[in-house]
């Protein structure tokens, strides 16, 4: 097996800490040019395997690649290549912003300046200020600005926007678009659905260690079950509504009625064009709920 | 890319580095200034040789054995060792504990490349403490009233920036090939103290007077460099122990995962 095509490929990878901590047999592939969001709740191995991949610590058993280079074998050239923001982000606290992101430029090598200016601007990076001062969303920029300083092949992104404000977390949404647009891969770890929702092309989710599944979020949101919230001007018309086939639960108060659902809305749609509608309202947290599904299914 | 790491770790422990030296001056200046009323009041102590012996001779009725009393035996190693020792484990185990490390290691840099960098800050840490101490004993010696060689006055700064290095870099291996910052501060400390002690009693026992050269402490003050200069070859043994414990870290550091 050879990564070459493959962004990142894991073959059986495992790191096992004993106690049924670690990641254990993870296979794994992301395209090149692809946005995957990597979930799981705290301690289900989302770090450990970013870390893995950058040869920050040694797997027990398996094997990965990363741009096509193993990495054991290559980690200097993978490193060379990949724009990697730790989860915990820690830096010198003596160091001002600025002096920080110089130290990890010289590190890094060959960075150009005139891009590396645009995201200190683009993120409103503080750079005369200490980073003991600054607060954990000022840090996280730091962070941010050297994963991407050097216009990365593969961004290896930790929690990303752990403390960042929203205003923030659109403009770093918006470099991951500009990224992605250029070319570059992004692989990103998260807890919360919503933020790779609003980026990845597909989700791995992770729990205790193991993949669970992995899975475009299209094909996710379709096994969603969706609940609609229907206010009727009169008399809610629950029997016609529990006798269509997609609808799993109807629950009725007074003239409002929630409405769960799987598959397509256009029998209900039509259903409910024959009443008159006050007001309708969908939620969109449906894929939360599977998400959480898989997350649970270990616990029972 | 060793000089980032090198000039990043020098600038963040050079501080240190200048106020013990700044103390050394300061206790230096003390001792100077004080022999005149009392060294020759007190003259040469008459103490069993091992004690005497971790006391630079205990002969206090001279300059040169006022110094090597108070500076050279105890003071100057204890100040410039544990500025190496903190150095040392605070670059590599205190930033793997921090987590700058896991940052610092997303770059293209090699692991023994950043030991290395990490090394020559604590050299370069402990040669200016080192230098600072010469300058302190010039003063010292100066407001004594004179009395020993400038050369051998260098000679002994020489011997405490090669004592620094090779105790330092025994925090270094510990603290690379563990990642444990307490460890390393430990295991260091407890290494020089032992050696200190080892250099001053192992002679008084025949069949164990052979274990001097095993104490980095035996190669710092054996020479006696206040009254014989430089020597050389006790210099070199403890320039090639930092050598060889640097690349036992470089390679204790390769080999393992990185903590946190």
């Amino acid at each position: 097996m050879s990564g070459a095509r493959a962004a990142i490929l894991t073959d059986g990878l495992t790191k096992d800490y004993g106690g049924g901590r670690g990641l254990f047999d993870l296979d794994l592939e992301v395209a090149r040019g692809e946005v995957l969001g990597f979930l799981g709740p705290n301690g289900a191995g989302k770090s450990t395997t970013m870390r893995l991949l950058l040869d920050l610590i040694r797997p027990t058993a398996g094997r990965a690649w990363v741009l096509g280079f193993e990495t054991r074998a290559a980690s200097l050239e993978i490193r060379r290549r990949v724009g990697y923001l730790p989860g915990d982000l820690a830096l010198y606290l003596k160091l001002t912003a600025g002096q920080m992101l110089e130290h990890l430029a010289a590190l890094r090598g060959g960075v150009d300046r005139a891009h590396l200016n645009t995201l200190v601007e683009r993120f409103a990076v503080e750079l005369d200020r200490p980073i003991a001062d600054l607060s954990t969303g000022n840090r996280q920029k730091v962070g941010l600005v050297q994963a991407f300083m050097h216009d990365p092949e593969l961004l290896i992104l930790d929690e990303p926007i752990a403390g960042l404000d929203p205003l923030v977390q659109q403009s770093f949404h918006a470099l991951l678009r500009e990224v992605t647009d250029g070319g570059a891969t992004v692989f990103l770890s998260s807890h919360t659905l919503s933020e790779v929702e609003r980026v990845a092309d597909r989700a791995a989710i992770l729990r205790a260690g193991r993949l669970v599944i992995t899975e475009s979020l299209e094909r996710l949101r379709a096994q969603a079950i969706q609940r609609l919230e229907i206010e009727f001007a009169g008399s809610p018309p629950l029997a016609e509504l529990r006798s269509l086939p997609q609808v799993r639960e109807v629950e009725a108060n007074h003239r409002h009625v929630n409405i769960s659902f799987e598959g397509s809305a256009d029998a209900i749609v039509k259903a409910l064009a024959r009443h008159e509608v006050r007001a309708i309202r969908s939620h969109d947290d449906d894929l939360e709920r599977i998400f959480l599904r898989y997350y649970r299914e270990g616990e029972q | 890319m060793i000089r980032p790491v090198f000039a990043l770790a020098f600038r963040l422990r050079a501080p240190a580095a200048v106020s013990a030296g700044a103390g050394l001056v300061a206790v230096s200046a003390i001792a100077g200034a004080l022999f005149p009323a009392v060294g020759h009041t007190i003259g040469k102590l008459d103490l069993p040789r091992g004690v005497a012996d971790l006391l630079g001779g205990a002969d206090y009725g001279t300059v040169a054995g006022w110094f090597n009393g108070e500076i050279a035996s105890v003071y100057g190693p204890l100040v410039v060792g544990a500025v190496a020792i903190t150095a040392a484990a605070a670059t590599t185990a205190g930033e793997e504990e921090n987590r700058i490390l896991a940052l610092l290691l997303g770059h293209p840099v090699t692991r023994a490349r950043l030991i290395v960098g990490k090394a020559a800050a604590m050299a370069l840490g402990t040669a200016l403490v080192a230098a600072i101490a010469w300058a302190g004993l010039e003063l010292g010696v100066a407001l004594a009233g004179g009395g020993i060689a400038a050369r051998n006055q260098a000679a002994l700064a020489l011997h405490l920036g090669c004592f620094g290095l090779a105790t330092g870099a025994v925090a270094l291996a510990l603290g690379a090939g563990t990642g444990r910052r307490g460890l390393a501060v430990a295991g260091a400390s407890g290494f020089t103290l032992a050696g200190y002690l080892i250099a001053g009693f192992a002679p008084l026992v025949d069949g164990l007077a052979w274990l001097r050269y095993l104490a980095t402490y035996h190669y710092y003050s054996g020479h006696d460099p206040l009254a014989n200069g430089v020597g050389i070859a006790d210099c070199a043994v403890l320039v090639l122990f930092a050598v060889a414990l640097t690349a036992v870290a470089a390679a204790g550091f390769e080999r393992r995962d990185l903590r946190g």
